[in-house]
């Protein structure tokens, strides 16, 4: 038997001519080392092997022999390596899960270039190449810039640095468990038998040859009552044995008959008249519901399911002013048709659970963005009471939205664990995370707007048809109605049902894609007119918030230089777009915070998660600023279903739903620790509450979250725009989701510059200004992070990302992260990043969220700034090569 | 080395396992491996003539980075320096990078039959094959993966397995034509070392791939280009291709229209747009036309400054 030394300790390798290094590593604890991609794209396993960054997913165990491994784990002696010391301080993490691995590959290149080069700096260039073999789904690459310059410039070679983020040591030094790391003692490994055809009714379903195999312990069908698949990867059947290796093979053992039922794939093969329907009248109840709350009831026609049109106003009369406008040749009407990619969420941790049973407790790990529900759901679907069911995310590896239900990993890990008796693991692998976890869906947006003579905004048409799968309840033109003030507004959607995995909620769940058309309609609105787009902007955008945006972006100087629309010949032609984007401001009913002190300390609890965004910081934050405190002086309890109610991270509420009961409970426990005080500070005491805490008994106090004060003139719910449609809306959302439409919208202004080699097609975000009016900054670098990453998100929306499938057989093509394309570090611009902090004032605290609004602009910005570059405008998303040159042709023969 | 492999035939040789074991993970790849790690010849040797020798097991990073090699064989480097990322170049081979299996995701797919695992059709051709090539030579439509084999196209490389002396790439990869291959090697058949003529005087190269991404892609169309100028004039130029074809191409006509011509931005407009000669794209893969085009005039123009 060989052996490596892994971190100074020699460590024997297995047999296993199959076994890779990687899982070596992680079968000794060691699980900073994270498996993402497993195709060696995503770097988030690399390891130094006798110094070098390499990819353990790749490396068969064998090759390590009488090698030297240093995992993340190992990278830190006595003290922190400078490079972890500066991913700390600029913030240069979300979740974390790609964290060890960039941290091991920029350490690398620090103590190399500090070797070869001292302190000089490196340039952005050389960062990035260095750092090319990474990817961060978060987008935190703008802080992984800045601290590996800084710290090869020897700025964090003394000691370590207060962090922003206040987990951020556990993240940059790997300690940070996820829920993938979980081990508990006897714990099984489970896996799914997934559905390899379209469309199928399943028969005799024989789990017996699985249960035969030696060290499987349980097996379960998964098969819906139906019996019938609708999508390559539905769920059959699942497995738990000893470890992954006999769970695949017990599954390959499961039989079955399988008839064949025809399929249809994708948006215009499903709308074909002949075309095989996916849900008979019976099954329809079936359908999977893709939105973050419910849908309306719709009708159904084939696989068409809708119009839903509950946001038109006046829509006959938008439709006749239109067809009147065409008719009469109208040159101020824009029509156009728009088609954006299927997004996937690309998660780097993927879907997970964890599950454990201790006599009638279910104890269940689950990498969810919404504890405190998920514990309410599984209670309610397995009927055990909610105290005897605890779900646990103490770090979460990102979700973008995709990890706000009960999936398919839970379910099979609470079955299996309750079968054999044993703890369960489920882990998607990266297939099925890039398949079978939602999407944001592709969708076909027709759109019509029409000014008035007197150049007001008279009359918009948009009709959405989503590429829903097996999933209903696309919102996207609908959308259109809470912006732009028209005279008549037709607004219609559709979810076209095809034979493939059911979208889910992703970051603005309609709002990319409704921008995507809107507001190219109007920058091409405004061409026509011969107007600046953003005083057109002013004209018929009323909202106070983004009138200041507006003012701010007219201001910029990039803006202000810009070139005439397709003035330029050369090779390279650069072009600046802007849009504006706004989303709900919303919070959650019964969101609760306790806060205690133990032992000296303040304890913040909350039933809420953190998936990168920065739960903990702000709630750290908020207390500690109360009471003279520094952040890391607030131990914060978050990840557990059994603290006080929080709510799901999901329609950028966390912040607004937490930040004010947090400051209610602050006064309360002000009130409390000076009455117990046994002796008051000594008149001028610099740090009085510090010592009043540190004298103070033990003590709790609660604060559920208030209602908000009463806004200023003007400043309305986004939903009132939609008048009486609004009005249902917002009492819906109250009623069954308990969230609530406060006032105020949060609003976003982008400003892009790009550079469009016309040879290559290749299109370049060079500088990116992003403006944001979202009250308050609860956490103001991470505010800027999260600003950020929605910006590179949505540049990947824009510029790269579609998932591909196979139009016969329904196998999603881009399962691999070599092929589902998201933006790499080089990918990133220069960022500007303005935040107006007023018009929440009304908001206890008056902060509200980012994450959504913050993506909504990036890809019509950018499509925008195309055509000032080209004088082309592209309609169809991702804007890759094989399009532009397309296009680029296009229009020289025309 | 063990003769065993020549009684499996399903056997494959197993390098840095960089290509193989995602395809062991996903079940694609199930044969019997024979590790060649430490069977094989490692690290870059040179001849009187100044010709370079690189033996099959030298790892990407070192064929990056080796000073004389960037020196005399400036597009090998470069194509090196482009491939993969850091983490995989220190691991992966010069021999593996030749050896490598197709990137198609229908040959990745474990449950998908297709030409190159005994399937008797190519499911890219009627399905769904954006990154196909454009240079249809029958059967499978998925491009050859390996950089480094166009480089050494357009380098006039030979290849020394343990059964043949002196194999052309051409003969090394095969024609294209035989859809279930991605290379012609026989079964045990091993690539042991790769051997450079000594560069031209005056010699000047450029690689580059047209992606969308700024780095870590695997290249839609990609060009190795050596030339040799003097007088104004180009005299020699090789132009080798991947991304386009079921192996690398030299794009002849256009290395044709440019011997002895004038070196100036009309003519190696006129002679990129000969790159494309007979070419046969694909439903979805005429765009690579246009990239392989716009990668004829940029390099050709950096090589003219």
């Amino acid at each position: 038997m060989s052996t490596v030394t892994i971190n100074g300790r020699a460590e024997s390798l297995p047999d296993d001519q199959d076994a890779l290094l990687v899982d070596v590593i992680r079968d000794r604890n060691l699980t900073g080392t994270k498996l993402v991609c497993g195709s060696g794209v995503c770097g988030a396993c690399t390891v130094l092997l006798d110094g070098e960054p390499v990819v353990s997913c790749l490396l068969p165990a064998s090759a390590a022999a009488g090698k030297t491994v240093t995992t993340i784990e190992g990278l830190a002696g006595a003290e922190l390596h400078p490079i972890q010391r500066a991913f700390m301080a600029h913030d240069a993490l979300q979740c974390g899960f790609c964290t060890p691995g960039f941290v091991v590959e920029a350490a690398a290149f620090h103590d190399k270039w500090r070797a070869a080069r001292s302190t000089a700096v490196p340039t952005r260039e050389e960062i990035a190449a260095a750092l090319s073999g990474h990817l961060c789904r978060c987008g935190a690459y703008e802080g992984i810039y800045r601290a590996v310059a800084d710290a090869c410039a020897g700025r964090f070679d003394g000691a370590d640095p207060v962090a922003p983020r206040i987990e951020a040591r556990d993240k940059v030094t790997g300690l940070a468990r996820y829920t993938v790391d979980i081990h508990h003692d006897g714990q099984l490994e489970g896996v799914i038998l997934r559905s390899a055809v379209a469309h199928a009714r399943i028969s005799g379903l024989d789990l017996a040859p699985a249960r035969a195999i030696a060290s499987v312990a349980a097996v379960v069908s998964l098969l819906a009552d139906d019996q019938v698949v609708r999508f390559v990867g539905a769920p059959i059947a699942a497995v738990a044995a000893k470890d992954r290796h006999v769970a695949l093979k017990a599954i390959a053992a499961i039989t079955f008959d399988c008839e064949a039922l025809p399929a249809v794939i994708g948006l215009d093969a499903a709308r074909r008249e002949d075309a095989p329907v996916v849900f008979e009248k019976k099954d329809r109840k079936r359908a999977h519901n893709l939105a973050e709350g419910g849908g309306g009831p719709a009708s159904w026609n084939g696989n068409l399911r809708g119009p839903s049109a509950v946001f038109s106003q006046s829509g006959k009369r938008a439709k006749g002013w239109l067809a009147e406008a065409k008719a009469g040749g109208n040159p101020l009407l824009v029509e156009q048709t728009f088609r954006v990619p299927t997004q996937q969420h690309a998660c780097l941790e993927p879907h997970a659970a964890v599950a454990r049973f201790d006599g009638e407790q279910l104890t269940v790990h689950m990498s969810t963005q919404a504890v405190h529900d998920m514990m309410e759901k599984i209670a309610k679907r397995y009927n055990l009471p909610r105290d005897k069911v605890r779900v646990i995310a103490d770090h979460v590896g990102g979700g973008f939205g995709s990890k706000g239900s009960l999936g398919m990993e839970t379910i099979a890990a609470i079955e299996l664990a309750r079968a054999a008796k044993a703890p369960v693991r489920v882990a998607f692998d990266r297939e099925e995370e890039l398949s079978v976890t939602g999407y944001r869906p592709a969708a076909e947006l027709q759109i019509s707007l029409l000014p008035s003579p007197d150049g007001s905004l008279q009359a918009l048409s948009l009709t959405a048809h989503a590429d829903t799968g097996t999933g209903v309840n696309s919102l996207i033109a609908g959308l259109a109605r809470l912006i732009y003030p028209a005279q008549a507004k037709d607004l219609i959607d559709f979810d076209v049902l095809s034979n493939l995995p059911p979208g889910a909620p992703f970051r603005g769940p309609g709002g990319p894609p409704m921008a995507f058309a809107l507001e190219q309609a109007i920058d091409e609105a405004a061409l026509r007119m011969n107007i600046d787009p953003i005083v057109l902007r002013q004209r018929w955008d009323h909202d106070p918030n983004r009138q200041r945006l507006y003012d701010w972006a007219a201001g910029l100087e990039v803006w202000r230089n810009r070139k005439p629309a397709s003035s330029q010949n050369g090779r390279y032609r650069r072009g600046v777009g802007m849009a504006t984007g706004y989303w709900l401001y919303l919070w959650g009913h019964g969101s609760s915070v306790e806060l205690a002190i133990k032992g000296g300390r303040i304890v913040a609890s909350c039933a809420v998660q953190d998936i990168g965004t920065g739960t903990r910081s702000v709630i750290a934050n908020t207390v500690a600023r109360a009471f003279d405190l520094e952040p890391q002086d607030i131990d914060v309890r978050i990840g557990q279903s059994n603290l006080p109610q929080g709510p799901g991270s999901g329609g950028s509420r966390v912040t607004a739903s937490i930040v004010p009961p947090t400051l209610l409970a602050i006064e309360k426990l002000k009130t409390q620790v000076q009455r117990s005080a046994v002796r008051l500070p000594l008149p001028g005491s610099n740090a009085p509450w510090r010592d009043l805490i540190a004298a103070s008994p033990d003590l709790v106090v609660s604060a559920k979250r208030q209602a908000d004060g009463k806004p200023l003139p003007g400043v309305r719910p986004a939903l009132r725009e939609a008048g009486f449609m609004g009005l249902v809306f917002g009492w819906v959302f109250r009623i069954l989701n308990h969230i609530e439409v406060g006032a105020g919208v949060p609003s976003s202004v982008q400003v892009i510059e790009v550079e469009v080699d016309t040879w290559l097609g290749k299109v370049r975000v060079l500088n990116a200004h992003t403006g944001l009016a979202i009250g308050r900054l609860a956490a103001p670098a991470l505010a800027r992070s999260q600003a950020a990453g929605a910006l590179i998100q949505g540049i990947g929306y824009a510029l790269y990302e579609a998932r591909e499938v196979d139009p016969v057989t329904g196998h999603v093509l881009t399962a691999g992260m070599e092929d589902y394309r998201i933006p790499g570090i080089a990918d990133m611009p220069r960022l500007d990043v303005h935040f107006d902090e007023a018009g929440f004032d009304h908001v206890p605290g008056g902060s509200v969220g980012i994450g959504e609004v913050a993506t909504v602009p990036t890809s019509p910005a950018i499509a925008n700034a195309i055509c000032n570059a080209t004088g082309i405008r592209l309609t169809e998303m991702p804007f890759r090569p094989d399009r532009l040159v397309a296009a680029l042709k296009r229009r020289t023969a025309a | 080395m063990s003769i065993a492999p020549v009684m499996m035939p399903e056997a494959e040789f197993r390098a840095a396992g960089t290509d193989l074991s995602e395809r062991r993970r996903s079940g694609v790849s199930k044969g019997p491996l024979i590790d060649i790690t430490r069977s094989g010849e490692s690290g870059i040797s040179w001849d009187a003539n100044g010709a370079a020798s690189i033996g099959a097991l030298t790892t990407i990073a070192v064929v990056a980075a080796d000073a004389r090699l960037a020196a005399g064989y400036p597009g090998l480097a470069a194509s090196a320096q482009g491939l993969a990322t850091p983490q995989v170049r220190h691991l992966a081979t010069i021999g593996g990078n030749l050896a490598q299996r197709s990137r198609c995701w229908y040959f990745r797919n474990p449950h998908i039959d297709c030409l190159k695992k005994g399937g008797d059709a190519c499911p890219a051709r009627t399905g769904n094959h954006l990154y196909g090539v454009a240079f249809d030579l029958g059967g499978c439509v998925a491009p050859h993966p390996s950089t480094l084999a166009a480089a050494l196209l357009a380098y006039d490389a030979r290849v020394m397995t343990n059964q043949r002396d002196a194999l052309t790439i051409t003969a090394l990869l095969g024609d294209g034509s035989d859809g279930r291959r991605d290379h012609a090697l026989a079964p045990g058949e091993m690539i042991i070392r790769i051997v450079l003529p000594p560069p031209l005087p005056g010699e000047r190269a450029a690689y580059k791939r047209a992606i969308g991404r700024a780095h870590a892609e695997w290249p839609l169309v990609e060009l190795c280009a050596r030339a040799v100028i003097a007088d104004g004039t180009f005299q020699l130029v090789r132009l080798a291709a991947g991304g386009i074809a079921p192996v690398p191409l030299r794009l002849a006509a256009c290395e044709a229209a440019l011997q002895g011509r004038a070196v100036d931005a009309a003519v190696i407009a006129d002679a990129a747009r000969q790159a494309v000669s007979g070419a046969t794209p694909l439903p979805m893969t005429a765009y690579k036309l246009d990239l392989l085009e716009g990668l004829v005039r940029d390099l050709l123009e950096q090589l003219a400054v």
